[in-house]
C-alpha cells in the first residue's frame, strides 16, 4: 500500500514538473512583454534593459528554473500588468470561480441525476423524449454561444438577470462571497448555468444508461417480484448502484469545471482567475500565466491521484492484484 | 417618537437616492495603473485625467486651454517658458499646490524609472521663481513644449514622500500604483485592478462643474459582445468602443446611441527601405523591389481606400494622405489629396521599374491591434494582386508582431500611429528620421527610411518659434515623404463610443473619456 501511495505522488511530481516545463517553452510563442510595458515612446535601449530586468533575454530551463526555485518557496513573482505579488492576485481572484464553480457543480449533479432518472423510469413518456432532444443542445452548443444566448434573453430582452460581473460582494476574512447578497446571487445564475450546462447533460445521459442497464438486472426483478413498491425499486436499490460510476465521473470534472470556466468567466466578465489568465496572455503576464497553469495542474494531478487511491481502497481486486505481483 | 425620524431618515435616503446620478461605464482594457508617471498609455492616461491635472490641459476640441498654470510665456529667445500658477488649489487630500510640486512631478516623471521621461528630453532645468511661478528652461527653443506637456499630472510632494511613492514604480508597485491625490474633478474611492474602479466628484475642485454625477464606477469589459449587451440591458451607460459590426444595430435602437467621431491614429503601410532583397517572395529573391519610389507609388495607387472604408469599416473612417490627420496642429492642408485609386497606372508604373508581371512578396499585419486590422490587411492583398503584386498574408498578435517588425521579418507591413503630442512633428521624429538610438530619433522607424533633408528639417521645426515658418518646414517635409511615399498614408482610424441615450457626452480624438464634460439627462 505504502509503495504504491509513493510511486503515484512520485508520478504526479513528474507530471507537474513536465507540465511547467511545456509551459515555459511555449511563453516566448505567445509574444514579448516589453512592448506592453514601455510606452510609444521607449528606444531599443530601454527594450533591452526591460528585457534583461525581467530575465527574459535567458534560455527558457534558466527562467524555468527560477520560476520553480521561486514557486517553492511561496514565491510566484510579481505581475508584469498590476505590479503587484502573483499569490495576492490569485488569492483575490479565488473565491470568484471557486464559488462559481460549487454552483455550477451542484447545479449540475443535482439537475443532472433528477433528469437522468426520470428518463430512465419514464423512457418512453413524451418529456423524457423532449428532454433527451434538448439536451443535445447542452452537448453540443459552445459554452460561448450558450452564456451570449442567455444574457441577450434574460438580460437584454427580459432584463431580470445582471448581464455581467458578480453584484455585490461581502467579504468574509480574505474570502469574497456573493452568497449573501441579492445581486451576487443573481448575477450567480446565469454563469452558473451557462457552465454546468455541459456537466449537467454529461451527468443525466450517463444516470441513464447505467440506471436502465441497472433495472434490467434479475435483483431489480425479483425486488419487483417480491412486491417492493415502485419508488423504493428505483430509488433505493437501482440508483444507489447507479452512482458509484457517477461519483466517478463527477470528481474528475470537477477539475474540468474550473479549467472550462475561462470561457464563461470571459462571456460574463466574471472576475476570478480564469479572466486573470485571458487577460494574462494578451498582456503576455508570463509570471501569472505560469502561476495559473502550475495551479491549474496541481488541482488536476491531485485530483487523479486521489481518485488513483480511492480506486485502490474501494477495489480489493487491485489490492490483490498487486500483493500478488510482488 | 422613533418613529418619525426614521421615517424621516428613510425618506431623506430614498429622496437622495432620486438625485444621486451614479454613472457606470465599461471600457476594454483596464488602466494598469493610478500612478500617472509610471505608464505611458492612453488607457491610463485617459483614464487619470480624470483625477489628475497638468499645467495645461485639452479642451473640448483638442485646444491647450490653462489647467493649474493660468498663464504662460516664452523666457528671452526660447531659453524656456514661464509658468504662473493657480493660486488656491488643493489636492484631494486638502494640501496646497504650489510651485514646490511642479518641480517634484517634473523630478518624478523625468525619472529613469518614469515611462513618461522621454517628455523631458528638451528640458534642461526646472526653477522656482516664487511660490507661484515656476520656470522650465529647454537645451533649445521649443514653440510646441505648452502642448507636449498636457498629460504631465502634477502630484503632491508631501503626499508622495510621505507614502514612500517619490519614484514611480512600476515591476513591484507602490502606494501611488492603487492611490491617488490629484487635484481633478474626481477622487479615487475604489481601486480593485482588473474589477472596478470608482471615483466620486472632488468638493474642492477650483474649476466649475460642468457634469451631475455622483458616482462613477469603470468595469472593465474585454469581451465585445458582453459589453454591447451591458449597454442594451441599461447596466452600464457607457461602453468604449463598439465593435465597428454592431454600429447600425445600436444606431437603430431608440435607448442608446452611437457617438462617432475619428481618432488621432492614422492607420499606414511600411516598408523595408534599407533590405538588400526580399525575405518572402517565391521569385524576387535577389532584389527589394520597394526600395524603387515607383512600386511604392504603385502600391498607393493599387489600393482603393474608400471601398475599405466603405466596406470594413462601415462608413465610419476618413481617408488621410500624411502621416497625421487633419485634425492635428500642422497637418499641411496643400497636400490633402491622396494618390488617386488608379489600377492602370499602377501597373504603368510597376512595368516602368521594371515588374510588368508583378512579384510576391510577404505582408505582416496585426490581428488584435487596430479596428479589423486583419480585414483590411486582407483587402489590400487583393487590391494589390489586382495589379500583379501578390502579397502572402502574415496576420498575428500584436505581441508576436512587434518583435518580428524589430527583427525586419517582413517585406511590407501595417502600422498605426497616434502623435502622442498632436502636431505633426511626432510621426516625422518617430516614423520618418534616420534611426539614430543615441538622440531617441526613429524608433519606431522599422524600414529604416531615410532622407537627409527631412533629417535636417527636423531640429529645426522643433526650434521655430514662429508659426508660419514651421509650417512651411513641416509642409517641405511632408511633401517630401509623400513624393518619396515613405509610407502609404491609407485611412483616420474610427472612433466610436456607445451611450445610453439620456447621456450627454464630449468625445476628443484622443479617446480620452472625461467625466467632467458627463451629463445624466
Amino acid at each position: 500500500m505504502l509503495a504504491y501511495v509513493i510511486q503515484r505522488v512520485f508520478q504526479s511530481a513528474i507530471v507537474l514538473l513536465v507540465v511547467g516545463l511545456v509551459a515555459f517553452s511555449m511563453f516566448r510563442f505567445v509574444g514579448d512583454p516589453v512592448d506592453n510595458m514601455l510606452g510609444q515612446e521607449r528606444t531599443q535601449a530601454d527594450i533591452e534593459r526591460l528585457r534583461t530586468q525581467l530575465g527574459l533575454d535567458q534560455p527558457f530551463p534558466v527562467q524555468y528554473f527560477k520560476f520553480l526555485t521561486g514557486a517553492a518557496q511561496g514565491n510566484f513573482g510579481v505581475s508584469y500588468r498590476q505590479g503587484r505579488p502573483v499569490s495576492d492576485i490569485l488569492v483575490e481572484r479565488a473565491p470568484a470561480t471557486l464559488e462559481l464553480a460549487a454552483v455550477s457543480g451542484f447545479l449540475a449533479i443535482s439537475i443532472g441525476i433528477a433528469l437522468g432518472v426520470f428518463t430512465a423510469i419514464r423512457r418512453n413518456g413524451f418529456a423524457a423524449h423532449a428532454i433527451m432532444s434538448v439536451s443535445l443542445i447542452g452537448v453540443s452548443l459552445p459554452t460561448f454561444l450558450i452564456g451570449i444566448l442567455l444574457i441577450y434573453l434574460f438580460s437584454v430582452e427580459l432584463g431580470w438577470l445582471p448581464s455581467f460581473g458578480r453584484g455585490d460582494t461581502v467579504k468574509i476574512g480574505g474570502w469574497s462571497t456573493g452568497f449573501l447578497t441579492e445581486s451576487g446571487l443573481k448575477a450567480l445564475i446565469l454563469p452558473s448555468i451557462t457552465l454546468g450546462l455541459y456537466q449537467m447533460t454529461l451527468i443525466m445521459r450517463l444516470v441513464r444508461s447505467e440506471m436502465l442497464e441497472v433495472l434490467r438486472q434479475d435483483y431489480i426483478r425479483f425486488a419487483r417480484a417480491r412486491g417492493l413498491r415502485e419508488r423504493a425499486v428505483n430509488f433505493r436499490h437501482a440508483l444507489k448502484n447507479t452512482l458509484v460510476p457517477v461519483i466517478t465521473v463527477t470528481g474528475l470534472q470537477l477539475g474540468s469545471i474550473i479549467a472550462f470556466a475561462i470561457i464563461t468567466e470571459t462571456v460574463f466578465q466574471w472576475p476570478g482567475v480564469g479572466l486573470l489568465f485571458i487577460n494574462a496572455i494578451q498582456f503576455v503576464d508570463i509570471p501569472v500565466m505560469a502561476a495559473y497553469l502550475m495551479l491549474i495542474s496541481v488541482m488536476f494531478v491531485g485530483i487523479n491521484l486521489i481518485v488513483d487511491l480511492l480506486y485502490f481502497a474501494i477495489d480489493p481486486r487491485l489490492r490483490v492484484d498487486r500483493t500478488a505481483a510482488h | 417618537m422613533l418613529r418619525p425620524i426614521s421615517l424621516a431618515a428613510a425618506l431623506m435616503v430614498s429622496a437622495s437616492a432620486l438625485v444621486a446620478e451614479e454613472f457606470r461605464w465599461a471600457e476594454t482594457t483596464d488602466p494598469q495603473t493610478m500612478d500617472p508617471h509610471a505608464v505611458n498609455s492612453a488607457a491610463v492616461l485617459g483614464f487619470l485625467n480624470n483625477v489628475y491635472e497638468g499645467l495645461v490641459r485639452r479642451g473640448k476640441d483638442m485646444t491647450i486651454e490653462p489647467a493649474l498654470a493660468t498663464a504662460w510665456e516664452p523666457i528671452g529667445a526660447g531659453e524656456g517658458w514661464r509658468f504662473t500658477l493657480r493660486q488656491g488649489v488643493t489636492f484631494h487630500d486638502g494640501s496646497t499646490f504650489d510651485a514646490q510640486d511642479v518641480l517634484f512631478s517634473y523630478q518624478r516623471a523625468s525619472d529613469e524609472a518614469s515611462d513618461t521621461r522621454s517628455w523631458f528630453a528638451p528640458v534642461s532645468d526646472v526653477k522656482v521663481v516664487d511660490d507661484y511661478t515656476v520656470d522650465i528652461m529647454t537645451t533649445a527653443p521649443n514653440p510646441i513644449f505648452p502642448d507636449s506637456i498636457a498629460n504631465w499630472m502634477m502630484m503632491d510632494s508631501g503626499w508622495a514622500e510621505a507614502n514612500n511613492a517619490a519614484r514611480p514604480d512600476k515591476d513591484n508597485g507602490n502606494f501611488a500604483t492603487l492611490n491617488a491625490n490629484g487635484t481633478g474633478a474626481f477622487q479615487l474611492t475604489t481601486r480593485e485592478p482588473g474589477l472596478r474602479t470608482v471615483l466620486e466628484p472632488f468638493g474642492g475642485w477650483w474649476d466649475e462643474a460642468e457634469h451631475n454625477i455622483t458616482r462613477a464606477e469603470l468595469t472593465p469589459i474585454q469581451n465585445p459582445a458582453t459589453a454591447v449587451a451591458a449597454l442594451l440591458s441599461g447596466d452600464v451607460d457607457f461602453i468604449n468602443p463598439v465593435p465597428i459590426q454592431d454600429t447600425a444595430r445600436l444606431a437603430a435602437n431608440d435607448q442608446v446611441k452611437v457617438i462617432q467621431g475619428i481618432e488621432a491614429r492614422v492607420i499606414m503601410l511600411g516598408f523595408p527601405h534599407e533590405a538588400e532583397a526580399l525575405k518572402y517572395s517565391a521569385e524576387t529573391t535577389d532584389r527589394n523591389p520597394f526600395a524603387d519610389v515607383r512600386v511604392r507609388q504603385a502600391v498607393a495607387h493599387a489600393i482603393n481606400v474608400p471601398a475599405i472604408l466603405q466596406t470594413i469599416m462601415r462608413g465610419n473612417a476618413e481617408e488621410v494622405s500624411q502621416l497625421v490627420s487633419p485634425a492635428m496642429r500642422g497637418f499641411s492642408a496643400s497636400l490633402a489629396a491622396r494618390p488617386a485609386f488608379d489600377p492602370d497606372k499602377a501597373r504603368a508604373l510597376l512595368a516602368e521599374a521594371g515588374y510588368p508581371e508583378g512579384f510576391s512578396f510577404g505582408l505582416k499585419c496585426p490581428n488584435d491591434r487596430y479596428l479589423n486590422d486583419e480585414s483590411v490587411c486582407q483587402a489590400i492583398t487583393g487590391m494589390l494582386a489586382q495589379v500583379g503584386v501578390r502579397a502572402t498574408l502574415d496576420a498575428m498578435p500584436v505581441q508576436n508582431y512587434w518583435p518580428e517588425l524589430r527583427a525586419d521579418n517582413y517585406d511590407m507591413y501595417l502600422l498605426g500611429w497616434s502623435p502622442g503630442t498632436f502636431d505633426a512633428e511626432h510621426p516625422i521624429r518617430f516614423l520618418a528620421s534616420t534611426p539614430n538610438e543615441e538622440r531617441k530619433l526613429g524608433s519606431w522607424n522599422f524600414g529604416g527610411f531615410s532622407n537627409a533633408r527631412v533629417d535636417e528639417l527636423l531640429p529645426m521645426v522643433q526650434s521655430e518659434i514662429d508659426d508660419a515658418k514651421r509650417q512651411a518646414m513641416l509642409d517641405e517635409s511632408a511633401k517630401i515623404l509623400q513624393d518619396e511615399m515613405a509610407y502609404v498614408p491609407l485611412y483616420v482610424q474610427p472612433l466610436v463610443w456607445g451611450a445610453q441615450a439620456n447621456i450627454d457626452l464630449t468625445q476628443r480624438p484622443d479617446n480620452f473619456f472625461l467625466l467632467r464634460w458627463v451629463t445624466i439627462n
